[in-house]
């Protein structure tokens, strides 16, 4: 009786398997690093604005948690018949203010079309308010790199930062890079 | 028998004419000087220079060119793979595998470094299930145990970061540990491994109700559906290897439940809906029983006295009560086992077991109402004198068991005989 276990382990299998496994886990990287790139190079380009950080974070770990001006929405923007749910899947309509920084124009449970100077993040609720919605969107980390500006901040001097976003055609969204808005 | 023993005793044998010096040479023959650290030793190896080479990289890390890093991880990753094939054909399995693992764990690492790297880390753990994926499929191809432990390792650490720092439950990583190296145990049922999986799954199963904010009772309905399986595998060795770990757990709680449970402080936590959880614990025992049946081992039913669900008494006296008897009735179970099937191992986990019970019913019943200086004296006498009486009914059965043994060798009635449950498990495919 030959179960997928012997067929796999069999002698003259060993090798091609394994090769293909490792192929497998070497395309699975570059597909990674790939998105990564593609996203920064082809994506659209939006600016979002932060709550200020919390710049003792960086003494235990290599991240700061973003809290983002959008992630929190008024109740008023919800586009869908039905009420929104928790961990529920939307799409956020962004329009770019004058300043160059990105509002949230609209919440949607299915993908809206942008108009000129629109974007689409995607976006997962994590709290439903009475008046408001709590959002997430994967981009509540930014791994600070060690140059940065940041890693310098002292205690208790913390300004908001805006955050540049590449949104790839696919919908997949990663931080380009984070500067401080410094006070004038 | 050791190579060591023969190699310390030989002499006095040959001296005393129980084997001639001949013999001595030949039974040293029969055990070669292979010690078993040594498989460890590659294993111990690989992982020192992993970590030599990572922390040289990591230290600078930050200041090399995106392109370097990506080929720095698949080099290594490349390179761990291409050396363990090499030292696997070349005869040294334990090295071989060690390699291999340290490959899977340089694929782990490339996920999480390039995904820092371009700002990908998100909240979900879809990228680290290909770690899992990868090292289920190497346990099949190469079926080692070590493979399987990292596996079971890094199901673990996937779903533990899922449930701590995400705050969700990755469903996927867990059916992933349980059906794909489930099937693995199905099939190659080797005891350490089965202890290593059934660990891990209970790990999962505990995430799970942290997760859900369950009662912290209902991982008892998963953790018995593990035993469950254990009871419908035909290598019986293997079987129970995958029941220790639930066992261990269901009497842990109960024996947690006899100390503390006598106020009703933990009443809340511990008690689900009557009715639902009722429901899914009879399913499951009814799973075990048909395993058990099916495989004509009924004998272990009494297993589940540890799962009667006493935390639905009333605290206070009933349920310290409830729970000693089911104490009492579990060591005297597994005593009754031993003895049937004069297994020593089992003789003295059961000895333990009832001294346990009867420790915690002392504590519990005669705390209040004796002087303290009596408390202890007759405590320790009670436990002296227990462990006296069950120690002779031990050497009594093991003497049974072993005259014919003895009168082949022609020697005193020493060594207990080889247990029937902890013979090597028979592959089966």
């Amino acid at each position: 009786m030959t179960d997928l276990l012997t067929w796999c382990s069999a002698p003259a299998r060993r090798r091609p398997l394994m090769r293909l496994l490792v192929a497998a886990q070497v395309l699975y990287v570059l597909g990674v690093a790939g998105a990564g790139y593609a996203t920064a190079a082809f994506g659209q380009r939006i600016v979002l604005t932060t709550e200020p950080i919390d710049p003792r974070e960086l003494l235990t770990g290599d991240f700061v948690r973003l809290r983002y001006n959008i992630s929190a929405a008024p109740l008023r923007l919800w586009h869908d018949a039905a009420p929104p749910r928790r961990r529920q899947g939307v799409f956020v309509l962004l329009a770019t203010g004058p300043d160059s920084v990105s509002t949230a124009v609209g919440v949607y449970a299915t993908a809206p079309h942008p108009g000129a100077s629109q974007a689409v993040l995607r976006g997962w609720v994590t709290d439903v308010y009475r008046n408001s919605l709590g959002l997430r969107f994967n981009l509540e980390r930014y791994y600070v790199p060690d140059g940065s500006p940041l890693r310098q901040e002292k205690v208790g001097r913390t300004h908001p930062l805006r955050v540049r976003v590449s949104i790839a055609p696919w919908g997949q969204a990663r931080i380009a890079g984070v500067e401080e808005v410094r006070a004038n | 028998m050791s190579r060591k023993f023969i190699e310390t005793d030989g002499p006095a044998w040959v001296t005393e004419g129980i084997i001639s010096d001949a013999q001595r040479l030949k039974l040293l023959a029969r055990y070669p000087p292979e010690a078993q650290a040594l498989g460890l030793l590659p294993v111990l190896g690989s992982v020192l220079v992993g970590l030599s080479g990572l922390s040289l990289v990591a230290a600078n890390w930050q200041a090399l060119p995106a392109a370097l890093r990506l080929a720095l991880l698949l080099g290594s990753l490349l390179g761990s793979y291409a050396a363990g094939g090499y030292f696997l054909r070349r005869g040294n399995p334990d090295l071989g595998h060690g390699l291999m693992g340290l490959g899977l764990i340089f694929f782990g690492a490339s996920i999480i470094l390039i995904s820092q790297l371009y700002q990908l880390v998100g909240y979900n753990a879809s990228g680290l299930l290909a770690w899992v994926v990868a090292g289920t499929a190497l346990c099949y191809i190469y079926g080692s145990r070590l493979l399987v432990l990292l596996t079971v390792l890094i199901g673990a650490a996937v779903q533990t970061y899922c449930v701590e720092s995400l705050g969700s439950f990755s469903y996927a990583t867990a059916v992933l540990v349980a059906g794909g190296l489930g099937y693995y145990w199905w099939r190659r049922p080797e005891v350490v491994s089965s202890t290593v999986l059934a660990v891990g799954l209970l790990w999962q199963a505990g995430l799970l109700v942290i997760a859900l904010h369950s009662k912290i009772t209902w991982f008892f309905v998963p953790a018995m559906a593990i035993y469950a399986a254990g009871d419908w595998q035909r290598n019986r060795a293997g079987g129970r290897a995958l029941q220790g770990p639930s066992l261990v757990a269901a009497y842990l709680f109960m024996f947690g439940l006899a100390t503390f449970g006598e106020t009703d402080t933990y009443a809340n936590v511990l008690r689900p809906p009557l009715l639902p959880y009722l429901a899914a614990l009879a399913a499951v025992f009814a799973l075990s029983v048909a395993g058990k049946r099916a495989r004509g081992r009924l004998d272990t039913l009494l297993d589940w006295l540890l799962l009667l669900p006493g935390f639905y008494l009333p605290g206070g006296l009933p349920l310290a009560v409830a729970t000693l008897v089911v104490l009492y009735a579990h060591a005297g179970s597994v005593l009754a086992r031993a003895h049937r099937d004069e297994d020593s191992d089992q003789l003295t986990i059961g000895a333990v077991l009832f001294v346990v019970a009867t420790a915690v019913a002392y504590f519990k019943l005669t705390w209040g109402f004796f002087d303290k200086s009596v408390f202890f004296l007759v405590g320790g006498v009670l436990l002296l004198s227990l462990s006296w009486y069950l120690r002779r009914r031990n050497v009594q059965t093991l003497a049974a068991a072993t005259p014919l043994v003895a009168q082949q060798a022609g020697s005193p009635p020493i060594i207990p005989p080889a247990t029937p449950e902890t013979s090597p498990p028979a592959p089966h495919d």
